[in-house]
């Protein structure tokens, strides 16, 4: 019968033995290993060990190792992780001129709401309007209660209309009665933009089927 | 009709591009990121990508690549619109297959122009 | 309980476009019953004023967990033979034309049906290639079938179904591998049984894993929606490991892995879009 019953691994043979024993040190060798799945295990043996070291050669080795499925792997372990140190490792990868990178630390940023709510208001007087935009795109999956304050204020004194046009996004799925007066302020702060009157209209009218 | 794919992650941007492009006389789908926009243009012809940079999952940049190596999609033309206005970044929109080059947020006009003449389109 | 408010559809529009992006499955207007009933009975059930009061608690509430109660609820999750058959038509019609151009010669092909619940995946793929790919006796096929849960891999392993679990089983396909049973139900045969091996799998147990490799196509269907996105990633970064270079993933019919992972190239075979891990020198862009 050509449809035959295989047989998987045994966990024993197969599973996660090899770094159990392995120092730091050689886990961080590990990470510059050509053999694909020894990076791989070391990725997941510094996120098991964690702790600040451990964290801060993950976040450095994200931006070294382009292969996508170990960027993968060390986002989960990192999101995993969280605390502080994750999230002081990921924002200088804001600013990096690799796009995908700039991405996958937002993604990883969006997973600690709790990590980074204390930080918000701080971060976005970032000098770098790139980066509070891709803030203002962390703040989509904070969850936190105050995201529809975050984003008035954002609406309300941010100077740089790319970072408002992010802001009033987000606000169209949560603005409430609270941000009208913030929402029709940025249409009067933004008078030749028509992006930003298309979407904080849209917003207004959201809000206002509500009321 | 021609049509047009936005691929764009953020809502109103897609709204407001839509609206603008159909206006215009455009046939509008969209996306929200490059993985989803591969997925749209294995499916169906589009005669124009509109393409954001940053997105989840695959960016801009990288959808475009992908797409122009990809022989099974029919290659239309491509603008990018990104927030980030510097040499370097026009560079590498040209460098991964961008037929034209704009700044968000975008003006109703240019945009239609550019699509027009992208598409071939007289006005 | 109070009426609620009809839902108006900007708020289906604001709420599809939100679940769409969340889970990946997409409502269109045909759906708008369907939807908008399920959306009033949670309005209701959290004591929530309107669409809007409630959609802002499904997009702020931190645990997202009525995220998760609203995607069981929109999620009619049946299992049966045959089930998105046009997957198993695109397998043998295209998939596995490509899978043996990389096989070296005398290695088994492995399918992974995952989750594979009481079975009708995994032996609808047997049956299926028994009966519709012409080289099957040309290869060794190697089936696994895998699920979080023990209870329903041993009944998966006993192979009894209803009668409207196998309805879409043809009439000579019935007779050649199904036994009646006196209560009306009817039994897989004891070949095919046999043939499929069953394995419990936890997604994000790395040793469960480890006990996969040089998979060439996966079915992992109406799965990953429930997960959140940190857990899709992993998820599709542990299938990509067990796979071989050039293997197939097939997701659900309403899924797409843009929600996911941008690990696979997107094929296209047929209307059937199906991902695939890049062959070594094609590492994309």
């Amino acid at each position: 019968m050509p449809i035959m019953k295989p047989k998987t691994r045994e966990p024993s043979e197969a599973a996660d033995a090899p770094n159990g024993q392995l120092s730091f040190a050689e886990l961080v060798e590990g990470l510059t290993s050509g053999d694909h799945a020894v990076r791989l295990g070391a990725v997941r043996s510094l996120g098991i060990q964690g702790g600040t070291p451990a964290i801060d050669v993950l976040c450095q080795h994200l931006v070294i190792d382009s292969d996508r499925s170990t960027r993968d792997v060390i986002a989960v372990e990192l999101a995993r992780l969280g605390g502080e140190a994750v999230v002081e490792g990921l924002m200088p990868l804001l600013r990096s001129d690799d796009a995908a990178l700039r991405n996958i630390a937002i993604d990883i940023l969006k997973e600690l709401p709790t990590d980074v709510a204390p930080r918000m208001e701080a971060l976005l007087d970032d000098p770098d309007p790139d980066v509070r935009i891709f803030l203002v795109n962390v703040l989509e999956a904070l969850r936190h209660p105050s995201v529809e304050d975050w984003l008035v204020a954002v609406i309300t004194m941010d100077t740089n209309v790319n970072v408002v046009g992010t802001a009033l996004d987000l606000l169209n799925e949560v603005g409430s009665t609270s941000s009208v007066p913030a929402l029709r302020a940025a249409i009067a702060r933004f008078p030749d933009e028509p992006f930003v009157t298309f979407s904080a209209g849209n917003a207004l009218r959201r809000i206002g089927s509500a009321a | 009709m021609k049509h047009v794919l936005i691929i764009d992650d953020a809502t109103t941007v897609r709204m407001y591009h839509r609206q603008i492009l159909s206006e215009a006389g455009f046939a509008v789908d969209e996306s929200i990121n490059g993985v989803e926009a591969l997925e749209k243009a294995l499916t169906k012809r589009y005669d124009l990508f509109v393409v954001d940079v940053n997105m989840p999952k695959m960016d801009g940049y990288r959808f475009l690549r992908e797409l122009r190596s990809n022989a099974d999609v029919h290659q239309a033309p491509a603008v990018m619109v990104s927030t980030e206005a510097e040499a370097k970044d026009r560079d590498a929109a040209w460098a991964a297959g961008a037929n034209y080059y704009m700044t968000k947020p975008t003006k109703p006009g240019a945009l239609t122009r550019v699509a027009h003449l992208l598409t071939g389109e007289a006005q | 309980m109070s009426a609620v408010k009809a839902i108006t559809p900007d708020d289906f529009a604001r709420f599809s476009e939100y679940f769409y992006r969340k889970t990946g499955i997409h409502f269109d207007d045909s759906k708008r019953y369907f939807v908008d009933r399920r959306l009033t009975d949670r309005i209701s059930a959290t004591d929530s004023q309107d669409f809007n009061t409630y959609f802002r608690l499904l997009r702020l509430n931190p645990s997202g967990s009525e995220t998760q109660v609203l995607t069981n609820l929109m999620t009619v999750n049946e299992t049966y033979f045959f089930r998105e058959a046009y997957q198993f038509e695109c397998l043998t019609d295209f998939i596995l034309a490509e899978v043996v151009r990389y096989k070296r010669a005398g290695d088994p092909i492995r399918i992974w049906s995952m989750p594979c619940s009481s079975g009708e995946e995994p032996y609808s793929i047997a049956i299926h290639l028994m009966e519709k790919w012409a080289h099957i006796d040309r290869y060794d096929v190697e089936i696994f079938g895998s699920d979080i849960d023990t209870t329903i891999l041993a009944s998966a392993q006993t192979g009894i179904y209803s009668p409207r679990s196998v309805q879409g089983v043809p009439p000579n396909q019935m007779k050649k591998y199904f036994t009646k049973l006196r209560d009306g139900n009817w039994q897989i045969c004891q070949d095919l049984r046999d043939s499929v091996e069953f394995v419990r799998t936890n997604l994000n147990e790395p040793a469960d894993l480890a006990r996969f490799s040089r998979v060439d196509v996966i079915f992992c269907r109406n799965l990953l929606i429930y997960f959140d996105d940190m857990s899709r990633r992993a998820a599709a970064e542990a299938f990509y490991e067990t796979m071989s270079p050039g293997a197939f993933i097939c997701l659900g019919h309403s899924e797409s892995m843009s929600r996911i992972s941008s690990l696979f190239k997107v094929r296209r075979f047929g209307s059937t879009i199906v991902y695939q891990k890049p062959l070594p020198g094609e590492a994309s862009a």
